[in-house]
């Protein structure tokens, strides 16, 4: 096929979308050669389109990486005052520890809570400024996952197994919904500078998705994507010629009668990526930011100037059509708070209440939360008892997450764990329904969005979730 | 009633549909048809093609330059593209003798150790090879990597593919005083692991299920999975027989370092061990033990060196630096199965696929779908026996088409590892069966699988203007993978190094990449980072970003046709990579200035360039340095497509 000059501009422009992968897709099936290697059904490549009008067209998810602890911070919990110093009654029967602590004597939480906001929910003194925004909030009390080791619940949280292999939420939105951004990526993630979450990279892998959908890794400064730069000594002038002979002779290849759909594609890539190198750079630039807005989000403050650095470009990012955007907040350990909780969670909670309200601040006067959801969250919680003196172990019993934004209604609470905040009791929601509801939220029925793999309609939730209705504005 | 109806559903699938099923038929040699157009000794590929292009109104395109031809079938075989001077050889052969030439040429490809590295690579997806464990701390597997370069041997070997199944299945039973057949066995283990699982009963669990379901894929094309919790609802496969396969693995012990090694190896071990022991600095150390170490007592050698003062662990220390010039030989040893010498565990069938719900005690067995043996199976070797039985509908023709996919981009059966019921049916059925006979005819030789689908003219097509992609109408231009590409840019630029086998190296990878990331240290011999990518270390939890970006798996799970993704971050790392620049200005500091143009079309692109091209590369030349114009050619589709 001779590419017309219209339906090259078409072509070009529906390229950024899925990162030349919706290009690719349109041309296969322009040219009837559409194939899925694994699926033999519709093209992998192709943007699913949404099942509904979804409420959220964006989302930010803000990873607490290593577990923090929701009976310090979100799960108030009086009998945990009371009992504190004693062990667990016998009433509460066995569960499952990672080190053994079960029979240590419960820890009362850290801090005081206080009730804010008109719906007065219980946020502990550690997160002053999110618990200004608690009215935004819809906050999951009665969360659940299936392993006490970090790896597997970081797997559980971002791709809803505890196993290896399968794809990430991120990658599951950017695959239902292409990207909105001609220019950037459909889901970026943006670890902690300190070192990667436990699990690592299968944690934003694409699993068996097509590679086009895993999260690519975005940092700040002069090199935010992967040989986003020039090659050293070559200027943008040469940069600019030598990509202009590279799409002329591949044009030529295509003239000389081998014109095939993913050769033209690649054309388009050039020209994308071609774009992306002044776009990213701009993307991650907050210094165009007022400094009002930057110190909004604590950048004017040592602790708070990474996470709130992060948080803003998570905005930006947003702004500029991104779909996926994780954040990771803790290094590889994290808020991991085996000891010592006491300055863990003080170090970690400095670091990140204010960019995190500041955040929401900031999409809610720009009018960007309605459509953006705001999910905040580890892979687990911490136990009631402590551990050694003055820590706590994991917690996948029960713990809290909470979303904001994107038609997620605010000022709530949902689910409730037991008397202690051991294990989820009262309206438990598993890590399964909290990624239904995100996908619904997104406009997808979760049990529709699959992928054919090994002879099976895969999907995220596997063959659990259920929507969190109550959730839903 | 709605229970009533299942059941009835699942007896309908069991009883009719797989029986009905085409790839659960035997295997039937169909006649050659004889079609207008072909002499009667023509490939039989030819004739099942053109039978179904003719019947479309269709004929063959033309072939292919020999120019194209060498280096397709040069990347095809052996990944790496053909010299300058071998082309302007070929191209003269062909042009007197085409068919001789290109059979000399298969033969010489064939024939390369890099054959296998090419093709031991596909292997390697299916098997989901990695080195490392995955999950939290990714640790190494230092041996793992003899099961790599056991693929790779076979493949060189052009070990019968029967036996090569028989190895991974039983190796250590069938042929227990052989090291390659036991370092085989360590196919069962590449999955990832939690080694420090809190549940360990949990764990090898999931390590059976791991391979149960990847046997199934692997060899038969069956997607087992489902069958774990439930019957399966669309195959004929029940949950009790899932449970009989994996019973085959139930009893096993998993070894991570298991001695694996040949009389010479162990004679050459000795020699080497005495010369170790024999070194002045080793001997230092050995005689300061001995008269420090107390006598009499069992110490750990942790308690032993408590036992000095401080002066004394001051002088071992330094001894000890200095022995340490010496590497103590080691014996190989490689991930392995093998049976256990107490009693066999026996394995139960699994309610929901939970371990905390055992039912009934499930024997080993086969699925049913496959007409088998009546006889009752015990262990690996009748598994081995099963899969490789040329009566198994399923093995050779799951065989065949993934070799086919491999030379043409795209399979007869769209699923290479799913041959069930709810897969596509072949474009080609009766294509496929041949192809499966011939394959067992030929003592189930790839080589010859090979050379038969590269001497058909179907192979040998040119790219046209209006291919027809399912009936094989003209040549698809085929995408490279990662490795091909980067080994491409190390061969061209004369940095490749040819060495072969060993632990996996590290060649460096951007800073950026590493930050936060963990476990890679850069090979300190500089040698081994121009070493073929099959030999980059396998580790799970970070890809090497140059494969990863050209759809490298993730090495979890099986992976039985890689994703062929274009992408804006791939056009990033061709233009700006430090691997692509570097090759681009090798490239252009050795071409002859008088010709700058055409040598560098002959190097990167194996051809002379058109006129049209010499004159905008010319133009672009009075403004911009030859590596510049080297950088623009390798970013060409024609270097990262086989055309």
């Amino acid at each position: 096929m001779e590419p017309t000059r219209t339906t090259r501009r078409e072509f070009l422009r529906s390229a950024g979308a899925g990162f030349g992968a919706v290009a690719l897709s349109a041309m296969l099936e322009r040219e009837g050669l559409a194939d899925a290697p694994e699926a033999g059904v519709a093209n992998p490549l192709a943007a699913h389109g949404s099942h509904f009008t979804g409420t959220a067209k964006n989302v930010i998810f803000l990873f607490m990486s290593g577990g923090p602890s929701h009976v310090d911070l979100f799960d108030y919990k009086a009998d945990l005052i009371r009992l504190g110093g004693r062990p667990i009654p016998d009433s509460f029967g066995e569960f499952k520890t990672r080190r053994k602590v079960a029979k240590n004597n419960l820890l009362p939480p850290l801090r005081p809570f206080h009730r804010h906001g008109q719906s007065g929910i219980e946020v502990s003194e550690w997160l002053p400024n999110i618990a200004g925004c608690v009215d935004d909030i819809c906050l999951l009390r009665g969360c659940h996952g299936d392993s006490v080791t970090h790896p597997e619940s970081v797997y559980l949280m971002n791709t809803g197994s505890i196993l290896m292999g399968r794809a990430s939420l991120g990658s599951w939105s950017a695959y239902g919904l292409g990207s909105e951004s001609e220019n950037m990526p459909a889901f970026v993630v943006m670890p902690d500078p300190d070192g990667w979450v436990k699990g690592g990279a299968p944690a934003w892998g694409n699993g068996y998705l097509p590679a086009t959908y895993q999260g690519t890794i975005l940092r700040g400064g002069a090199t935010p994507i992967l040989n986003l730069n020039n090659p050293r000594g070559v200027s943008a002038a040469q940069q600019l010629e030598t990509v202009n002979l590279i799409n002329q002779l591949n044009r030529n290849g295509l003239r000389q009668g081998e014109q095939d759909s993913p050769l033209a594609a690649r054309i388009a890539a050039y020209e994308l990526a071609y774009r992306m190198q002044s776009h990213a750079r701009e993307v991650v630039d907050v210094s165009r930011e007022s400094p009002a807005t930057r110190r909004l989000y604590g950048m004017d403050e040592a602790v708070t100037e990474d996470f709130g650095r992060r948080c803003l470009m998570a905005r930006r990012m947003v702004e500029r059509g991104v779909r996926f955007v994780q954040l990771y907040c803790g290094d590889t350990l994290g808020w991991d708070g085996h000891s010592k909780m006491d300055s863990n969670h003080s170090e970690l909670c400095a670091r990140s209440d204010l960019p995190v309200a500041g955040l929401l601040k900031d999409l809610k006067s720009r009018g960007l939360l309605d459509s953006t959801l705001v999910i905040w969250g580890g892979e687990f919680g911490r136990m009631p008892m402590s551990e050694g003196a003055d820590g706590r172990d994991h917690n996948p019993h029960g713990f809290c997450m909470w979303m904001a934004g994107g038609g997620v209604k605010g000022g709530q609470v949902i689910g409730a764990t037991d008397a202690v905040g051991l294990r989820a009791v009262e309206d438990k929601t598993h890590v399964h329904d909290i990624h239904a509801t995100i996908l619904h939220l997104l406009g997808f029925d979760h049990t529709r969005l699959t992928y054919r793999h090994h002879g099976r309609e895969d999907r995220l939730t596997d063959v659990f979730g259920r929507v969190i209705t109550r959730a839903i504005a | 009633m709605k229970t009533l109806l299942i059941i009835f559903a699942a007896l309908l699938v069991h009883d009719t549909v797989a029986s009905d099923h085409w790839a659960f038929q035997p295997v039937r040699r169909p006649e050659v048809p004889v079609v207008a157009g072909l002499v009667s000794e023509a490939n039989p590929i030819d004739a099942f093609i053109l039978r179904q292009l003719g019947e479309a109104g269709m004929g063959f395109a033309p072939e292919a330059t020999a120019e194209r031809l060498i280096r397709r079938m040069a990347l095809d075989l052996i990944g790496l593209p053909p010299k300058p001077d071998e082309v302007e050889v070929f191209v003269k052969a062909f042009s007197s003798d085409p068919e001789r030439a290109c059979s000399a040429l298969i033969d010489r490809l064939l024939e390369s150790p890099h054959y296998g590295e090419r093709w031991g690579r596909h292997w390697l997806d299916v098997a989901r090879f990695a080195e490392t464990d995955g999950f939290e701390h990714d640790a190494v597997r230092p041996h793992a990597w003899r099961y790599r370069d056991y693929v790779i041997r076979s493949y060189n070997d052009d070990k019968p593919y029967d036996r090569f199944i028989c190895e991974q299945v039983a190796g250590d039973v069938l042929w227990p005083d052989e090291p390659q057949a036991r370092i085989a066995t360590g196919f069962n283990l590449l999955g990832p692991d939690m080694v420090d699982s809190a549940d360990q009963e949990q764990r090898r669990l999931n390590r059976l299920t791991d391979m149960t379901d990847t046997t199934a894929l692997a060899f038969v094309g069956l997607t087992m999975g489902c069958a774990k919790c439930h019957d399966h609802p669309f195959e004929p496969i029940t949950q009790r027989e899932y449970y009989g396969l994996q019973a085959f693995y139930t009893p096993l012990d998993f070894n991570d370092a298991a001695p694996v090694y040949t009389p010479a190896e162990l004679s050459s071990h000795k020699m080497d061990l005495a010369r170790y022991e024999s070194r002045a600095e080793v001997v230092a150390l050995a005689a300061f033990d001995m008269e420090h170490r107390p006598a009499g007592r069992k110490l750990s050698h942790k308690a032993y060196l408590k036992t000095l003062s401080k002066d004394e662990k001051a002088a071992r220390d330094k001894l000890e630096e200095s022995a340490r010039r010496y590497k103590r030989p080691e014996l190989p040893a490689a991930l392995t199965v093998s049976y256990p010498s107490g009693p066999w565990r026996k394995t139960r069938l699994l309610n929901r696929g939970e371990y905390s719900q055992p039912r009934e005690v499930v024997p080993p067995g086969f699925p049913k779908i496959v007409p088998g043996d009546e006889t009752r199976p015990k262990d690996r070797r009748d598994l081995a026996a099963w899969l490789t039985d040329p009566g198994n509908p399923l093995t050779a023709r799951v065989m065949v088409n993934r070799v086919w996919r491999q030379h043409f981009g795209r399979g007869l059966v769209a699923t290479p590892s799913d041959f069930g019921v709810t897969s596509k049916a072949p474009t080609h059925p009766e294509l496929l069966d041949w192809l499966a006979s011939e394959f067992v005819r030929d003592g189930w030789s790839l080589k010859a699988l090979h050379r038969l689908i590269l001497s058909s003219k179907t192979w040998r097509q040119a790219v046209v203007d209006s291919p027809d992609r399912l009936l094989y109408r003209g040549w698809l231009p085929k995408r490279l993978e990662g490795e091909v590409i980067r080994d491409s840019l190390l061969e061209i630029s004369g940095r490749l190094n040819p060495a072969m086998y060993g632990p996996g190296v590290m060649p460096p990878i951007p800073a950026e990449v590493f930050k936060g990331a963990s476990g890679w240290s850069p090979s300190k011999d500089s040698a081994d980072h121009g070493r073929r990518s099959i030999y980059i270390f396998a580790r799970r939890n970070l890809r090497f970003p140059f494969l990863e970006v050209f759809d490298a798996p993730d090495s979890n799970l099986s992976c039985s046709a890689r994703q062929e993704s274009t992408t804006a971050p791939q056009s990033l790392t061709l233009l700006n990579a430090a691997d692509v620049v570097e090759a681009a200005r090798q490239v252009a500091e050795s071409l002859p200035k008088n010709t700058i143009v055409a040598s560098a079309y002959r190097r990167i692109l194996g051809r002379d360039p058109s006129a049209e091209e010499a004159d905008l590369a010319e133009r672009f030349l009075q403004r911009s340095p030859a590596k510049e114009l080297c950088r623009a050619l390798f970013n060409l589709n024609e270097f990262v497509y086989a055309y």
